[in-house]
């Protein structure tokens, strides 16, 4: 039985496959840089916003507006999901995930007083330089990324 | 040593984030039975909603760490 006609991951863009194809593997590294270069500036600009002003807001408001048009109107290429999950596997998860939101609840229900911080009272001290604030902004719009591919 | 309460919350956080590590490390194991983040992320994002929920979950995050 001839296989050949079967499409595989990989072979060629899938239906609404995403961005167009960029021929040459020269050419998607230098499209690779461009984007880099693009995030990179994008995010050492909305590291240095204010917090509570619009203009942070409006820094924040567009990698969501532009990932979930990505997700609708332009999905790349998804990386497969597993068809199901082992649920001895998964529990792990689930009881690592449980835990954090426990112990962050916690913490939001004292008021978060200096005694008992949050999650947020310990990370927000830690964005206060501006090249660790760029660099986490940086690393949340790749997840975003990673997401839309998900 | 007494640890303070403040101690003690940061320890809670700093294992439970460390055991995160820990699975996703095991994970990533040849013939792992635990799924790796991505993967459960993967599979909870095949509905639509989970890929909405999620999707916003981490704007949530940018917003919450990065606006305010």
């Amino acid at each position: 039985m001839a296989t050949d006609d079967v499409t595989r991951r990989g072979d060629r863009p899938g239906r609404r496959s995403g961005f167009l194809p960029w021929p040459g593997r020269r050419g998607v590294r230098l499209r690779t840089a461009v984007i880099g270069a693009v995030l990179a500036g994008y995010a050492w600009a909305a590291g240095a916003t204010v917090p509570f002003s619009t203009t942070s807001l409006v820094f924040v408001l567009i990698p969501g507006v532009v990932i979930a048009a990505i997700a609708y109107a332009w999905p790349p290429e998804r990386i497969p999901p597993p068809d199901k999950l082992d649920i001895t596997g998964m529990s792990y998860w689930a009881i690592a995930v449980a835990a954090l939101f426990e112990w962050e609840a916690s913490a939001f229900r004292d008021n978060s007083l200096p005694w008992h911080p949050s999650l947020t009272d310990l990370i927000n001290p830690l964005l206060g330089p501006h090249i660790v604030k760029s660099a986490a902004i940086l690393l949340w719009i790749c997840v975003g990324w990673a997401l839309v591919r998900r | 040593m007494i640890m303070s309460t403040r101690a003690i919350t940061i320890a809670g956080f700093a294992i439970v984030i460390a055991a995160m590590f820990v699975l996703e490390f095991l994970a990533r194991r040849p013939g792992s039975r635990i799924p790796t983040l991505g993967q459960w992320l993967g599979y909870a994002m095949r509905p639509r909603i989970g890929r909405v929920l999620i999707l916003l979950g981490w704007w949530w995050l940018g917003w919450h760490y990065f606006a305010r």
